[in-house]
């Protein structure tokens, strides 16, 4: 469904990704794991298009939305949840909810702020609260929800472990998971926190240094022990 | 106390288009992050255009909406030809590119109309009502410039809080990156911003021109008590620009009438360096946004 | 390191001191040859690029946009009007007050509400400082309005070029209305002139404006400030060698050429003392009866005198003709100069580098060692000090101080002017000034020619100055001198790769 062929992007002088190409397919969680500074929250943000790569291509659905703006390709289907909580602190929860999918009509989004309550009650019961009142994990339960306004056919999470308490962590990955398999969402899924991301992927990509350096099944490469003592560190 | 309630009320029209004008300038503040400083030569030369029209139909209401459409498009234009181009370089270059078109739309004023200050009457009666023996600071045309600003302002209010469009504007100025990630033109929310703001301004040229008189430069003091206004309501809040316009109307006509009315600017000065000084960030701001 | 250091920061000191005696040297030879109106454009053009020094200090180097600076100018030329027309001697010192003592007195004024501002302004981001200083340009003058007594209120204060030795004089303009205005206040009910000594007011009034209005009042190096007198002062500049006595009146040098030299010089000048005795007065009374009425009503603004007491004093007399206009400008010329010297020593010095840091980057610059806020209340120190005194020239040039002659107006032409030139550099700020002055009048020639109305030959120099400041920060930030800079560097590297 996304494909990513050789991309590299830079910053100025700072080679960010260096000729990375991976596949996320339908349906499930595919986890891209690697330390602070690998380049993960670039590869995410290219695809959306908040950053312009240098070379390479990215096929959705095998058209070619290389370069995109972040507006038109969330419009094709593509919804990121940026890293740290990107929620609007300034507006209600319901606010932010229907911020995400403008271009959609009123029915559509009338289901998706449906089945958004239904996957996250508490963000029903404080709709009408400013997203300030919002505990830590509520607030990645909005980003989250304000991205599946979109009604995306892909997901693309960027550590949405970020300062959470395990057990919320769990719980939020595990609903996405089961998402991606009840609706066919394609999921890609970015985190420092190998283990977990692992634990609900199919597939595992290790980036260091703005390239892949290993990928395959996700139980693979959570048993590879050189692999977690040389990039991961644990 | 008599007196008291004389300057007050005879402030009420002048704070309420002095909030106008600190609309106007959150608007773009909020869209761009750019103080809009033009803002005010703007207005001066929509209520020309207005003078115009009027002097041609005879119909104050005509030039009225006219004067409003001429803001918008300035408005958009002012945005396109010079900040958005010059926007990606320093701030300090946005700041003297609208010191710039202030310059420049001032000398076209001057150069169509003249410079020398034009009458532009009220469209009702100027003077007081009288009420239990005595009359009152407050006229029929007051009355009828706090009833165009409370419109305004309400129609303002349900579009950003009840609409798309608003909430986008607002989510845009408050994080474009998200707002973009959402699927929002933020860039098309940035130009209506300028296009709201130049008719909100519109409209505070025309309701203040009777209450002066028009000039190229004649209103330039009222942008001084709109940036204060503004930068005391936060210069991000809509709600403080409104009341702190209105509350820098209110104390200017009262120091106005307990002194002279030569000390307005001073008065601005003062409070806008007291805030500046103990409540930097604005008493409705949600930033800290405003230390080197 | 250091000696090397101390002789390379002397000789630096010697080029820019020989650099300003250079363009002093010229501009005052300029002044001598050319007609009064140029004189008065090169007044005028000295002056805005005094004021805008301290802008290319304040926008250049340390990245403020400030509209203070208008304001200021109306502080030292306020300061400059007040303290001549009403000072006969200097506070605590008790010497005679002449008009060195009112710029050193405006500049005072100019530092200490610099710091005052600057204060402030240390704190704020970009848009708020220039909407503070907006304020500023647009309240400071209004204060002038407060002390209608005093500071001559809306009409402002007229400095009547013959003063009473030591000072100008306050010209009436206390009129009838104005009068019954303060006297409502309660702010100074009697205008000014009445407090000079009782004897220069009866005298005035009996002898009516044909005695006073003398043209040796007018003309006379006996009244007026001299040249000397500005250069000379070691308390207000550093290097007095560069316009002592001696480079004045030496024969070789510029003597056959300066005309002010034997017209203004120390000797002539009537001390204080003079002025207050009754010998003093009469004397100088006298010589005014003697000579022919100066006449400003119909007569423009050139005298020509009759008899030169001047000749008795100095042999060296050469020349016996006064042009106002020369004189205004060899004052704009001198205070142009020792400020540009000034700004040329503190921007090439250690002073200039802490600016620029603190532009670049504030927090790098705090991390090693430079306070931010010092550098930009520093900044705004200077360019309020050389504003002001720009706002004494001016006072002078136009022989008036009032609040219609520092509008916002003239804040934004600073601004303009800076701009336009190049805000990065002292040439840029020249450049500007020459652009400020020279653009209304090449307009003027163009409406002549092509019959404009008079209101759009008025005002096309601003709409085209606003066009061009916008143009301007769009496609060379740098002005004309930033630009031209980019041109050759470009044409440098071009034929150095081809
Ligand atoms: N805006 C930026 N400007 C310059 N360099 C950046 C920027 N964002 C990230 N980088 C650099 O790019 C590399 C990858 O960063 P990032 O994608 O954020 O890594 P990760 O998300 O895996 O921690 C790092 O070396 C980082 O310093
Ligand atoms: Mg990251």
């Amino acid at each position: 469904m996304l494909r990513i062929e050789g991309l590299s992007v830079s910053y100025g002088a700072v080679e960010a990704l260096k000729d990375v190409s991976l596949e996320v397919p339908p349906g499930r969680v595919t986890a891209v794991i690697g330390a602070n500074g690998a380049g993960k929250s670039t590869l995410m943000r290219t695809l959306a298009g908040l950053e312009k790569p240098k070379s390479g291509r990215v096929l959705f659905n095998e058209e070619d939305i290389t370069g995109g703006k972040p507006e038109d390709i969330v419009r094709k289907g593509i919804a990121l949840v940026p890293e740290g909580r990107s929620t609007i602190p300034d507006l209600t929860v319901e606010e932010n909810l229907k911020l995400g999918g403008m271009w959609r009509t009123h029915a559509q989004r009338g289901t998706s702020l449906t089945r958004v309550y239904s996957l996250f009650p508490v963000l029903g019961e404080r709709r009408h609260l400013g997203a300030d009142t919002l505990s830590g994990g509520e607030r990645q339960q909005l980003a989250i929800g304000r991205a599946l306004m979109t009604g995306p056919q892909a997901l693309l999470l960027d550590e949405p472990s970020l300062g959470l308490a395990p057990l919320i962590v769990t719980q939020i990955l595990e609903l996405v998971s089961q998402m991606a398999k009840d609706s066919g969402l394609a999921v890609l899924l970015v985190e420092q926190n190998a283990a977990t991301a692992l634990r609900v992927a199919k597939t595992g990509i290790v980036l260091n240094l703005g390239q892949i350096v290993k990928s395959g099944p996700a139980h693979d490469i959570a048993q590879d022990e050189e692999l977690r003592h040389a990039y991961l560190g644990y | 106390m008599i007196d008291f309630i004389d300057y007050l009320l005879g402030g009420v029209s002048s704070g309420a288009i002095i909030a106008l004008m600190a609309l106007a300038l959150v608007l773009v503040w909020r869209s761009t992050r750019v103080v809009n400083f033009a803002q005010i030569g703007q207005a001066m030369f929509t209520t020309y255009v207005a003078l115009t029209i009027r002097e041609l139909t005879g119909s104050w209401f005509l030039a009225l909406i006219v004067a409003m459409a001429a803001g918008l498009v300035l408005g958009v234009l002012v945005h396109f030809l010079v900040i958005r181009p010059v926007k990606r370089l320093d701030t300090s270059g946005a700041i003297i590119a609208t010191f710039g078109v202030l310059i420049a739309l001032e000398a076209l004023a001057a150069m169509v109309w003249g410079g020398d200050p034009e009458a532009f009457p009220p469209p009702i009666e100027n003077a007081g009502y009288e009420l239990f023996g005595r009359i009152w600071p407050f006229s029929p045309y007051d009355l009828l410039v706090l009833v165009s600003v409370v419109i305004l302002v309400l129609a303002l209010s349900v579009v950003f809080t009840r609409t798309n469009v608003g909430l986008a504007m607002r989510a845009s100025a408050f994080n474009p990156e998200v707002a973009r990630l959402s699927g929002v033109r933020v860039n098309r929310m940035l130009v209506l911003g300028w296009a709201i703001a130049g008719l909100v301004g519109a409209v505070a040229g025309v309701l203040v021109a009777p209450l002066s008189t028009l000039s190229p430069t004649s209103f330039d003091i009222f942008l001084v008590f709109a940036f204060t206004a503004a930068v005391i309501g936060g210069l991000d809040s809509l709600v403080g620009a409104v009341a702190f316009g209105i509350g820098t109307g209110l104390v200017i006509a009262l120091v106005s009438g307990y002194s002279d009315s030569s000390n307005a600017p001073l008065v601005a000065l003062a409070l806008l360096i007291l805030n500046l000084l103990f409540k930097p960030e604005g008493v409705f701001s949600h930033h800290k946004a405003r230390a080197v | 390191m250091d000696s090397i250091l101390q002789r390379f920061s002397g000789a630096r000191l010697g080029v820019n001191a020989a650099t300003a005696l250079v363009i002093w040297g010229l501009l005052t030879w300029l002044n001598q040859v050319i007609d009064p109106l140029m004189s008065y454009y090169l007044a005028t053009t000295a002056m805005y690029a005094t004021a805008m020094f301290g802008m290319t200090i304040l926008l250049g180097l340390s990245g403020q946009v400030s509209l203070g600076n208008g304001a200021l100018m109306a502080i030292g030329g306020y300061i400059f009007a007040v303290t001549s027309m009403n000072w006969q001697t200097v506070p605590l010192l008790g010497t005679p007050w002449n008009a060195v003592w009112s710029m050193v007195f405006a500049g005072v004024g100019g530092v200490v509400f610099g710091a005052a501002i600057g204060g402030i302004a240390a704190r704020l981001r970009g848009p708020y400082l220039a909407g503070l200083t907006l304020g500023i340009a647009v309240g400071v003058p209004a204060i002038a309005n407060r002390f209608p007594g005093l500071l001559g209120g809306e009409n402002g204060l007229m400095l009547q070029v013959p003063y009473p030795e030591g000072g100008y004089a306050s010209q009436d303009v206390g009129s009838e209305e104005e009068t019954e205005e303060s006297s409502e206040i309660g702010v100074g009910d009697e205008p000014v002139y009445e407090e000079l000594p009782d004897e220069f007011a009866d005298q005035g009034e009996q002898s009516g404006v044909d005695d006073m209005l003398t043209e040796d009042d007018f003309l006379s190096e006996d009244d007026m400030l001299t040249e000397d007198d500005f250069l000379s002062e070691d308390d207000m500049l550093t290097e007095d060698d560069f316009l002592s006595d001696e480079d004045f009146s030496t024969d070789e040098g510029f003597d056959t050429e300066l005309v002010e030299e034997d017209l203004l010089t120390d000797d002539d000048f009537l001390s204080e003392e003079d002025f207050t005795t009754d010998e003093g007065f009469e004397a100088s009374v006298d010589a005014g009866a003697e000579t022919q009425n100066g006449g400003d009503a119909g007569g423009g603004n050139e005298f020509v005198g009759g008899t030169d007491p001047a000749a008795e004093l100095d042999p060296a007399g050469l020349d016996s003709e006064f042009v106002i206009e020369q004189w205004q400008a060899s004052v704009a010329i001198a205070v142009a100069c020792v400020v540009g010297f000034v700004a040329l020593n503190l921007v090439r010095g250690r002073q200039g580098r802490v600016w620029e840091a603190v532009r670049d980057d504030p927090i790098a610059a705090a991390v090693s060692g430079i306070s931010p806020a010092g550098s930009k209340i520093s900044a705004f120190v200077v360019s309020s000090l050389f504003a002001a005194l720009a706002g004494a020239v001016f006072a002078q040039i136009l022989s008036y101080v009032g609040p219609g002659a520092f509008t916002l107006g003239l804040s934004l032409s600073l601004l303009v002017g800076v701009v336009l030139g190049g805000r990065n550099s002292f040439i840029g700020a020249i450049i500007g000034a020459v652009i400020l002055v020279w653009l209304p009048e090449f307009v003027l020639g163009l409406s002549a020619d092509r019959g404009w109305q008079d209101q759009i030959t008025n005002n096309a120099p601003n709409f085209i100055y606003g066009l061009l400041v916008v143009l301007v920060v769009l496609v060379a930030p740098g002005g004309i001198v930033g630009g031209i800079q980019g041109l050759v560097g470009r044409f440098r590297s071009d034929s150095r790769t081809g």
